[in-house]
C-alpha cells in the first residue's frame, strides 16, 4: 500500500477505503438470461426444499441459530418478476406441505417474456 | 475433533485460499488447527507464505515430520478421496470430536465432490465456496439435483473474490444471496494483495495487514466458531450474511 494512502486511511480510523456504496436489491437487479434460466430450472428450487425436508426430521434444528438477515425463499423470486403469486408467509413456504407450482411459474414467465416485459 | 469441510462447485474460485483463512481465524479463537488438504496438485502452502517447492506431511506422519504454521499443522492426503476408509481413520484418530481441541479444516478440491459428499456428514460445517460468476452460477441446478437434501440443507456458502465494482458480479452475489439466504457465511472481496502475498511467498496478513479481502476472511472464519461445539449434525450458517447495504467495494 502506498504511503499517502495508509496515511490517508490512519487518518480516517479505517483499515480500507469503499469509494462507493453498493446498494443492488434483487428487486431492482436486470434478468441477465442466465439469471432467468435459473429461474426457470426447477432443480435450483431444491436449495428450499432441502431446508423443508431436514426441517421435517425429528433432529431438525442446528444447535446454533442466530436470527439477523432476513433471507426470502426462492420462490418469493419469482413474484417479483411481475404479477405472480407471491410466496405467502415464510411457514407456508418453507411448510413442506405445500408444493411450488413450478409449471405455473414457466408459464407466467413465458407470458411475460413473450409480452417483453422481461 | 471437528471438521469442518471446504469445497466448490468449479475449481478456481479460491476454495483453498478460503480454507487456509479459516483456519487462521480457527486459530487465532484459540483453536489447535489442522489442515488437510486432499488436492492432488496442491496450492495450500503458498496461502502461509511457504516455498512453491514444499510438500506437506502426510496425516498420518509423526509429529516431528510435521510443518507447523503460526501453530497451525500442514497436512496433505491426497489418497482420501478414494480411500473408502478415510473417514472410519478419522474417527479412530480421534477425530469426528466437538471442542477446540482438535480442529481440522479439509480443503476438498472441487473435482472430489463425491468425497465431500461422503465426509459432510460427519463434519461440523459444510462449506462451499462460490465466486459471483455466471459459470458458477450455471452449475448451481446441477450440483443441487445431484446432492442429497440433507448435504444441501447443510452447507454454508461465501462467495469469493467479490468485485462489486462491476455489474454483473453485484447482480450475481445478489442472486446467491437470495438463493442461499440465511446459510451466506459472507463475501471476501476481490484484492490484488492476495495473488501479490502469494507472489511474495509471504503470509496475506504480513504483506497486506489492511488488506479487504484479508478482515472479510477472517470475518467468515470466525463466523464459523460457533460449529466447533454443535454436536451430531453439521452446523449451518444463520443470518450472518451481510445485507447489500453494507455490501463495499474494495
Amino acid at each position: 500500500m502506498r504511503i499517502d494512502a495508509r496515511n490517508l486511511l490512519d487518518r480516517l480510523g479505517k483499515n480500507d477505503f469503499a469509494y462507493k456504496e453498493f446498494e443492488d436489491r434483487f428487486s431492482e437487479l436486470e434478468l441477465w438470461p442466465i439469471l432467468e434460466a435459473l429461474l426457470r430450472d426447477p432443480r435450483l428450487q431444491a436449495i428450499d426444499q432441502a431446508e423443508a425436508t431436514v426441517a421435517a426430521m425429528p433432529e431438525a434444528a442446528p444447535a446454533e441459530v442466530v436470527e439477523t438477515y432476513s433471507g426470502e425463499s426462492l420462490s418469493s423470486l419469482f413474484s417479483r418478476y411481475g404479477n405472480g403469486p407471491a410466496a405467502s408467509t415464510p411457514a407456508d413456504r418453507r411448510g413442506g406441505g405445500q408444493q411450488q407450482d413450478v409449471r405455473a411459474m414457466l408459464r407466467h414467465l413465458s407470458d411475460l417474456g413473450s409480452q417483453g416485459k422481461i | 475433533m471437528p471438521v469442518i469441510v471446504t469445497h466448490s462447485l468449479k475449481g478456481g474460485v479460491g476454495t483453498t485460499f478460503t480454507a487456509a483463512h479459516i483456519a487462521m481465524a480457527l486459530s487465532e479463537a484459540g483453536a489447535d488447527v489442522t489442515v488437510l488438504t486432499t488436492a492432488k496438485r496442491d496450492t495450500m502452502p503458498l496461502h502461509f507464505g511457504l516455498q512453491p517447492a514444499m510438500t506437506l506431511p502426510s496425516l498420518f506422519a509423526p509429529a516431528e515430520d510435521a510443518v507447523l504454521v503460526a501453530g497451525i499443522d500442514l497436512r496433505s492426503l491426497p489418497s482420501a478421496p478414494e480411500d473408502n476408509d478415510f473417514v472410519p481413520a478419522l474417527r479412530d484418530l480421534g477425530f469426528l470430536e466437538t471442542g477446540q481441541d482438535k480442529v481440522m479444516v479439509l480443503d476438498v478440491p472441487s473435482a472430489e465432490f463425491a468425497f465431500a459428499r461422503r465426509v459432510i456428514p460427519h463434519a461440523s460445517a459444510s462449506v462451499c465456496v462460490l465466486n459471483a460468476a455466471p459459470d458458477v452460477l450455471a452449475l448451481m441446478p446441477q450440483v443441487l439435483d445431484e446432492a442429497s437434501p440433507e448435504a444441501i440443507a447443510a452447507t454454508s456458502f461465501v462467495i469469493n473474490a467479490l468485485d462489486e465494482t462491476r455489474r454483473l458480479s453485484r447482480h450475481s452475489s445478489a442472486f446467491i444471496r437470495e438463493l442461499v439466504g440465511q446459510r451466506l457465511l459472507g463475501r471476501i472481496r476481490l484484492d490484488e494483495s492476495v495473488p501479490e502475498a502469494i507472489a511474495m511467498l509471504q503470509p496475506l496478513a504480513k504483506y497486506a495487514p489492511t488488506s479487504a479481502a484479508l478482515a472479510d476472511a477472517k470475518a467468515v472464519g470466525t463466523a464459523l466458531v460457533p460449529a466447533l461445539e454443535t454436536p451430531g449434525r453439521p452446523w449451518v450458517a444463520r443470518g450472518s450474511a451481510p445485507s447489500s447495504s453494507s455490501s463495499r467495494a474494495a
